[in-house]
């Protein structure tokens, strides 16, 4: 798998203060080389497709097309809600999650692949209502797209976009923090007593969906269900996007197919390592489990583990597991929106007892109990993720906790833990 | 036979704790205040549950009825 | 009939009315001011407090109906019906007169908001219903200024007494017992 590797044009730092690197990948990444420009995509993939709301959906669930959001809920599903009159489509480019810059390398490499996929679908709902939604931290992925969709306008494209700039924050990208976005309010999340694609923006049905998804269904309504099973495996077909060490030293984005084996991905040294996989609400993998997996939805969860959005974190050599875990929970206690009480409270208290469990010899119940008070007692998914973090670094290094609790560190952190 | 569900709007609760003054046979209250639902509201507690959601100062409290059965 | 009409009799239920519409409006809200706290009362149910308002409330608006129809058909002192809901429209001590129709006013907005509280939604409805503290400050001093009894040494003592409770309730609610376990936003 050789490509020609890119850095981004510091369009996205990881929170080191590094740009990925982004490589030529088999559809969404292909023809990165030859620049973001809207000329060079219409010469190589020709006028934005035009499909039907019908035939998308048909589209989408003969490949069981997932959103790339993090939940990977059946696309078919949502768009057969949202196509109804009046519906309004909103791309999410939002990307809270620090570890992973996906949404953004897609956007700078390739804006139109992302913009195609929102008019199609937009074409498909009937409607001309598109809202974009960009991260305020990353201020070139607006510029870009600005530029894109002027280009797109000059070309004759009729859409009404509006951009909107989503909060630096981790929860800023869920779905109803979105909306209230879009309402004008704060970019936090609220209850939601029916799915957005049913009852969203203005009450009208809203098509909310990551930016990677509008790209896959952009690729799909050009080439069909067949010529989007080129890659992948029979029961997953399709590419995704992955972001490797995102949060670390030599951060990359890069397209896979899915079933393509893990050592494929990771360096041998890699392989070797715990791999908290899905991002910061993820779940950790011992190396062990690492031999034979492949990138697909089904292994992962087999192995007990979610793909989430695609974000892979091995540990660096040397690092302690808990440590980092203690280290992430209290970054994401901080991140809470502290609209609800048992998250807003529950949180701090996990970090704290977590802390207390890894560097102090304090006790595993107490941490088990918040990981069970906190979990959907909330407006967003925020506390479930950070309990499903925690609860899988207990699962997976019993030894090690125990270890720690007699004082010695099997990663050999034995400063941090006296 | 499904049972209705007592939701929280949980940016609404201010953790008054009404509802688990009235309902104690569903609703506990957690070590900050908030309410705990353990279970759904069958027949024989549904008055005292449609009393607990007027009866929360915040309205954060919905009793949101059991889907309809399928024949 | 007349007799009746224009007697002291009215004026006296008048009276009557407006001082326990004044011990009503004060207990109600020194037990709306408590019951927004969150102190867990170990032997004072949550529940006891919001079910006390709310009947005292609605004792307190029965008495207001009827210090009202009392001072409108009494006729030793010219008030018209629409003079009361009006405010400053009077002719007899239009300012002191206005305060108890803008107090009136209010308590009818409280009143129709909360019977349809849960029509509505939660910030609107909070909204109007902490106008139920002007309206409180408004009837006392309408109360106060209206009569002669302010004058009196148990008249004084009562309203002095009522401006006490509620003060040391909302010192209480937002000093005191504002300091709880929950980590408020």
């Amino acid at each position: 798998m050789t490509a020609s590797t890119r850095a981004l044009p510091s369009a996205v730092r990881n929170n080191v203060g590094l740009t990925p690197a982004v490589s030529e990948g088999p559809a969404l990444l292909a023809g990165i080389a030859e620049g973001p420009g809207l000329r060079s995509h219409r010469d190589r993939l020709g006028p934005a497709p035009t499909p039907t709301a019908e035939a998308l959906v048909e589209m989408a669930r003969d490949v069981d097309l997932r959103g790339r959001g993090g939940a990977g809920f059946p696309f078919a599903i949502k768009l057969a809600a949202a196509a109804r009159r009046k519906a309004v489509v909103v791309d999410n480019a939002a990307e809270g999650e620090p570890a992973s810059h996906k949404d953004a390398a897609l956007i700078t490499c390739s804006p139109h692949v992302v913009l195609d996929g929102a008019a199609a679908v937009a074409h498909a709902l009937g409607t001309r209502e598109v809202h974009i939604v960009v991260p305020s931290d990353v201020p070139s992925i607006r510029l870009i797209v600005e530029k894109a969709l002027d280009d797109r306008s000059v070309a004759g494209e009729r859409l009404k976009v509006q951009l909107h700039d989503a909060a630096p924050r981790f929860v800023a990208g869920q779905a109803q923090a979105v909306l209230q976005l879009l309402a004008g309010r704060e970019n936090l999340p609220v209850t939601a007593w029916q799915p957005e694609a049913v009852k969203g923006h203005r009450g009208r049905p809203t098509l909310l969906s990551n930016a990677e998804t509008f790209a896959h269904l952009g690729h799909l309504a050009r080439v069909g269900s067949a010529g989007y099973a080129a890659h992948g495996t029979a029961d997953e077909p399709g590419t995704t996007l992955l972001t490797l060490r995102g949060d670390g030293w030599d951060p990359e984005v890069r397209e896979v197919a899915f079933g393509t084996p893990l050592e494929d991905v990771l360096t041998g040294a890699e392989m070797e390592q715990p791999l908290l996989l899905g991002g910061y609400h993820g779940t950790w993998l011992r190396p062990q489990a690492l031999p034979g997996l492949t990138v697909s939805r089904n292994a992962i969860a087999a192995a007990g583990a979610t793909i989430g959005a695609g974000v892979m974190l091995p540990l660096a050599v040397g690092w302690c597991p808990l440590v980092r875990t203690v280290a992430l929970v209290d970054y994401l206690a901080g991140q809470s929106a502290g609209r609800c009480g048992p998250c807003r409270n529950g949180l701090p208290a996990m970090a704290e007892a977590l802390r207390a469990l890894v560097l102090g010899g304090g006790p595993m119940r107490r941490v088990e109990e918040l990981c069970g008070l906190v979990v959907r007692r909330g407006a967003c998914a925020h506390p479930d993720g950070t309990a499903r973090l925690v609860t899988s670094m207990l699962k997976c290094f019993p030894h090690e906790v125990d270890s720690h609790s007699l004082g010695t560190c099997r990663s050999g952190l034995q400063e941090e833990i006296e | 036979m499904s049972n209705d569900q007592l939701r929280v709007d949980w940016p609404a609760c201010q953790a008054h704790g009404v509802c688990a003054e009235l309902l104690p046979e569903i609703i506990s209250l957690d070590e900050w205040g908030y309410p705990i639902v353990n279970g759904t509201v069958d027949r024989d507690v549904l008055v005292l549950a449609k009393a607990a959601v007027k009866a929360c100062p915040t309205l954060a409290l919905r009793l949101i009825p059991a889907p309809p059965r399928h024949a | 009939m007349t007799s009746i009409l224009s007697g002291p009799a009215l004026w006296f239920a008048n009276r009557g009315t407006g001082f326990v519409l004044l011990l009503l409006l004060t207990l109600s809200t020194m037990l709306g001011v408590l019951s927004t706290s969150r102190v867990s009362p170990r032997l004072w149910p949550r529940m006891l407090s919001q079910g006390l308002h709310r009947n005292v409330s609605l004792m307190a608006v029965t008495f207001l109906a009827a210090h009202v129809a009392t001072a409108v058909i009494d006729t030793f002192v010219d008030i018209r019906w629409w003079q009361a809901f009006v405010p400053f429209s009077g002719t007899y001590k239009p300012l002191w007169l206005g305060f108890g129709s803008f107090a009136l006013d209010l308590l009818i907005a409280v009143t129709a908001t909360s019977v349809l509280r849960h029509r509505m939604s939660h910030r609107p409805w909070r909204a109007i219903h902490v106008l139920a503290y002007a309206a409180w400050g408004m009837g006392l001093l309408h109360g106060i200024q209206m009569g002669t009894d302010a004058s009196t040494s148990w008249g004084a003592a009562m309203n002095y007494g009522c401006i006490a409770v509620v003060s040391v309730a909302v010192f209480a609610r937002f000093g005191l017992l504002a300091r709880s376990k929950v980590v408020t936003s």
